[in-house]
């Protein structure tokens, strides 16, 4: 265990937990967007900024990466945070104009999109947290996509920018884009995301479409199940 | 089959919060469909969140003295007033919030009840809460009777169910009348966002309490709650009686934001025949073929107004002018 003290208030924590699971714990508000528990850390969108003091030095670092240690003064609601936050906010919004969950969080941070900042067109919804790439990696376990480009021509999305034969259209990646970035049609009998079309399973007993064929072939070959198991939809079982 | 599911680590379920807030070791019947439900709804809530529970099930089953199955903070309130106390909560927060005496954060307050508590005795006081625009949800755990002092009947029992005050046997069917239909009741109140849901669409139930949680001022969500000891049907059936309660269009899942009524679940273009999910079922193992035909009558009634709505019904933000 290690003694601590955030916001002016002693906290005890274990070892190797990182600020932010503590001050949430502790009932401190931090935003984040690309925070989520079944997927390592990466401090991508830096949303979840807070001040450590650490011996004399001061510094802004972001509180979902930065694992506790004895002694250490965390601040979470300092003007300089802030700042830095509010920065992260205009220019995520100028990269996505149109996401109502940005729009959502900067108004309750009080915040207008400045004209200083140019918005862009061309990026939609995403803002490069890499959730959906590590979810497809180490939840689904398939690596079908993954981000391309450098600098401001980066992008989510499969290899090439064509239908890729590893994704099984299971939805994960547009379960858990905090953005709503990802788009997942469904129509009868087929499931379009990425820009592929996946055939969808019928229920063999009550003809039902349920889940794609490519993830129950998936399913199966992980599992050891016959595809003829898995065929009957969650009702019918 | 257990195998499966055991390796069944796959996908969106695994990406659902593991905290629990409802844990395990409480006293709720094998099969309980109520206490799943609550558990889903907490996980969708999360931490910040103040629980007010009207007597019922819930409240017995989760804290027997001196223990208790919350992580949350959870208040128990007479039979009648979980919504009354629910929109008090609403208020002092707020209050507190502006002088500065708790930090400035977001807190919502949820009321939940049963059916008894919320159909019958508890009605008023959610009227009221709702009426004056709390920013509050409330949501009704509807296991279609008292089940918790033993199986009498209550406003939202359907037709024909046994109960043991209204018991089935040569001279009565059971209960004769319809379910009261509290989504309806509650769009006149002009909530904002009223969903009705069931813990066998787990994403379905948990979506919705998210969407319920963003909205500023009231919203209504009432789940249907599978109840193997009252339905008296088998406890590992619990799941499959709720599905069969939405395929057979006996309760249809739907969401109605600002007056705009739409489905959420895709339903068969065929239901499925009414008897599938009658047959399982004890309290409904005395009714006729005729019978049979009044309860489909009156499913039917209620599922086809939910369509005409579904059709026709406009944003209110579209018919000011």
């Amino acid at each position: 265990m290690v003694n601590f003290i955030i916001d002016g208030k002693k906290v005890e924590a274990k070892e190797g937990a990182t600020v932010l699971q503590v001050a949430r714990n502790n009932g401190i508000v931090i935003p984040t967007l690309c925070c989520h528990e079944s997927v390592a850390p990466s401090g991508a969108c830096r949303l979840c900024v807070v001040e450590v003091k650490k011996g004399k030095r001061t510094r802004i670092v972001t509180s979902c990466l930065y694992p506790v240690d004895e002694g250490l003064v965390v601040e979470t609601k300092t003007e300089r945070v802030m700042n830095v936050r509010r920065l992260v906010m205009q220019l995520l919004m100028a990269r996505c104009p149109e996401s109502d969950v940005l729009k959502a969080m900067a108004k309750e941070m009080g915040i207008e999109p400045q004209p200083a900042f140019h918005p862009e067109t061309d990026k939609g919804k995403c803002v490069l947290c890499r959730l959906c790439v590590k979810a497809c990696e180490d939840v689904v376990g398939v690596s079908a996509i993954g981000l391309s480009g450098r600098g401001k021509d980066k992008k989510v999305g499969p290899p090439f920018v064509e239908d890729s034969k590893a994704c099984i259209g299971c939805g994960a990646c547009a379960y858990i884009c905090p953005t709503e970035h990802i788009v997942m049609e469904a129509t009868d009998g087929k499931r379009k995301i990425w820009g592929r079309s996946f055939k969808m399973q019928a229920c063999e007993k009550c003809g039902r479409y349920f889940a794609p064929v490519d993830q129950l072939k998936y399913i199966s070959q992980k599992t050891g199940t016959s595809l003829k198991e898995l065929a009957v939809c969650v009702s019918c079982k | 089959m257990k195998s499966i599911v055991e390796n069944f680590d796959l996908f969106a379920p695994k990406l659902v919060d593991k905290e629990e807030y409802y844990c395990s070791g409480h006293r709720a019947c094998q099969g309980c469909g109520e206490a799943l439900a609550i558990r889903l709804m907490a996980k969708a809530l999360g931490k910040d969140t103040v629980v007010t529970n009207a007597t019922g099930c819930m409240e017995v089953t989760a804290t027997p003295y001196p223990t208790t199955a919350w992580k949350l903070p959870w208040v128990h309130v007479a039979f009648p007033n979980s919504a009354a106390v629910g929109a008090g909560v609403e208020a002092a927060l707020k209050s507190l919030r502006r002088k500065g005496k708790i930090a400035d954060r977001d807190v919502k307050v949820v009321s939940i009840g049963g059916d008894g508590g919320s159909f019958d005795i508890g009605f008023q006081a959610i009227s009221g809460a709702m009426e004056r625009g709390h920013n509050m949800i409330y949501i009704v755990y509807d296991n279609e009777a008292y089940m918790n002092t033993g199986i009498q009947r209550s406003g939202a029992t359907p037709y024909g169910a046994s109960t043991t005050t209204r018991p089935a046997g040569k001279q009565s069917v059971g209960n004769t009348t319809w379910k009261k239909n509290m989504a309806e009741i509650m769009v006149a109140h002009k909530v904002p966002y009223v969903a009705t849901a069931c813990h066998s669409y787990p994403f379905d139930f948990m979506d919705k309490v998210k969407k319920a949680k963003k909205v500023n001022g009231p919203a209504f969500i009432h789940c249907l709650a599978v109840c193997p000891t009252g339905w008296r049907c088998p406890s590992d059936a619990c799941i499959k009686m709720g599905r069969l309660a939405v395929e057979t269009g006996v309760f249809p899942l739907y969401e109605v934001e600002n007056g705009k009524y739409k489905m959420t679940i895709e339903m068969p273009k065929k239901l499925r025949p009414i008897e599938d999910y009658l047959k399982p079922q004890g309290r409904f193992r005395h009714l006729t073929p005729d019978q049979i035909q009044i309860f489909k009558g009156m499913a039917m009634l209620e599922y086809n107004k939910v369509l005409e709505r579904i059709k026709h019904s406009k944003s209110w933000s579209d018919m000011t002018s």
